[in-house]
């Protein structure tokens, strides 16, 4: 029985940004603990569909295999997630696979997440170390910081939370969930916290927090776990309060 | 933009602003309303008294505009702004979240649609003067009294989520733990406000005063 078992998997495939889409389907021999990255590795040692017919391979982004990497997000029945711990016995088939909308296409299911990084620039998600001479030990990480910040740094910067929101469209700039609790995680580190008032001014900028209309489905699609709501609401308090002081006082 | 400005975009603050004027002053009107027209449970005369002391209270024009009117109209419109810019996806994702989302969209144009008929006619044709038998002879009409339910169905409940919008959006609920306690709240509100509102209906529909037994015999 086990050996005629197939996998049915349809992939939505697009040469480029402005090609037309279509889907093809392709039948597979099922292994046991197969995941769609497999699946896309079959297609790419045997690209021929369902009916015979001859194709290319298809294109996609993956690397670590284990949800680390963060290349490999796409959408998988219509949801959005990890490619590689997407596995197939706990999928309905036909498998359907198609590229994240919320990105631009780059060619099948390969998209640019260069907005992403872009943000990040923008609120300075990183921590200044360097001078141009010794500047020294820093303050210690208490504990409590420590404990809080670990979670928020196991972010792979996937776009799964972007994928889902609805704010996070064409018709705005929105940064979305990850970019927001990075901007938690540097403001809570004491040598980060030096910066804490820009990286707060960038987030109460154009395309930042306010576009957050608290639908709350980051926090569900993200493979991590990241508390991602709470973040939010920690650099919303933030925010209210630096905005409500510039006003005031200027 | 700079490295060292520190002042918010004009998007976040109206965005703010959106957010405040929908507890204050227009949630906090909503519940002014029905306390007050809560008094039809207890008579006529009652109503009557309450309407009149609200309606001829000093400088009524600039209180009514400034705290009801203007504010609705810039929390209904810049929440029709918000509604454009944002794509609803919750049959793919249907997350309670989500669904709150979606309904906080549909029961505030509701609220708003209905508000402005409220306001035509109960406060436009009758001059501003309006009294239990305007409103009694109303809601007497079959489809009066459907957009009356319906309306306030919809007010409370957008209230109800909205203020759990409120508190997690300003991060006054930050934790998982207080956000299902503002959830909770919300919830409470939404419920609470339904259903005075259904009983203010229903007294006005079927002449029934329950609280009447707080009134001296006679
Ligand atoms: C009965 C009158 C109304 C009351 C009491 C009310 C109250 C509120 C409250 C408390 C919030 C939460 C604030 C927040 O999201 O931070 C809110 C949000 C919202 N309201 Fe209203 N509102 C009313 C009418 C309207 C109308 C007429 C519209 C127009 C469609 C509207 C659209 C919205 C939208 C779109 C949001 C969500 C904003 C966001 O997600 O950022 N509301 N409202
Ligand atoms: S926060 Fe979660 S969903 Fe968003 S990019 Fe990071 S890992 Fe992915
Ligand atoms: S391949 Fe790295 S996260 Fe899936």
């Amino acid at each position: 029985m086990a050996e005629t078992k197939q996998v049915i998997v349809k992939v939505k495939r697009q040469a480029g940004p402005k090609e037309a889409a279509r889907w093809e389907e392709f039948s597979l021999k099922w292994r046991p603990s197969m995941n769609v990255i497999i699946c896309l590795r079959d297609i790419a040692e045997n690209p021929v569909t369902h009916d015979g017919k001859k194709t290319t391979p298809i294109t996609y982004d993956s690397n670590c295999l284990e949800e680390i990497c963060g290349s490999c997000a796409m959408l998988i029945n219509g949801k959005a997630r990890m490619a590689c711990s997407a596995l197939v016995d706990q999928l309905e088939q036909p498998i359907r696979i198609e590229p994240m909308s919320k990105f631009p296409l780059v060619r099948d299911l390969a998209v640019d997440r260069q907005f992403m990084f872009e943000s990040l620039k923008r609120v300075k998600a990183w921590i200044p170390i360097d001078g141009t001479y010794n500047l020294g030990e820093g303050p210690r990480v208490s504990p409590e910081v420590q404990e809080k910040g670990y979670p928020l740094s196991n972010c792979i910067t996937c776009g799964n939370c972007l994928e889902v929101c609805p704010q996070v469209n064409e018709h705005n700039q929105f940064v979305g969930a990850a970019i927001i609790s990075q901007v938690r995680l540097f403001n809570m580190h004491p040598t980060g916290a030096m910066n804490k008032s820009e990286r707060i001014a960038a987030i109460i900028g154009p395309g930042g927090i306010q576009e957050c209309a608290n639908a709350q489905n980051c926090v569900h699609a993200c493979p991590k776990g990241i508390p991602l709501t709470e973040s939010i609401a920690e650099v919303n308090r933030d925010a209210w309060k630096q905005a409500l002081l510039s006003w005031l006082v200027g | 933009m700079s490295s060292t400005a520190t002042r918010p975009d004009t998007s976040y603050l109206l965005r703010k602003l959106h957010s405040f004027t929908g507890i204050l002053p227009v949630g906090a009107f909503l519940a002014e309303h029905f306390w007050s027209n809560s008094a039809a449970l207890v008579s006529s005369e009652k109503y009557n008294t309450v309407s009149q002391e609200l309606q001829t209270i000093p400088f009524r024009l600039i209180v009514e505009w400034g705290t009801i009117f203007l504010p609705m109209l810039f929390h209904g419109g810049y929440g029709i702004y918000i509604w454009l810019r944002g794509k609803s996806n919750v049959s793919a994702y249907p997350w309670v979240g989500n669904w709150l989302y979606t309904t906080q969209r549909y029961t505030g144009l509701i609220a708003f649609a209905y508000i402005g008929w409220h306001l035509y006619t109960e406060r436009w044709l009758t001059h501003g003067r309006s009294t239990y038998a305007n409103v009694a002879a109303d809601i007497r009409n079959p489809w009066y009294l459907t957009f009356f339910v319906i309306g306030v169905l919809a007010s409370s409940f957008h209230l109800g989520a909205g203020i759990w919008n409120f508190l997690c959006k300003w991060g006054l609920a930050a934790t998982v733990k207080a956000q299902q306690a503002a959830g909770r709240l919300g919830a409470l509100v939404g419920v609470a406000f339904s259903l005075v509102g259904i009983l203010i209906i229903i007294s006005f529909r079927y002449d029934w005063h329950p609280f009447s037994v707080y009134l001296p015999n006679k």
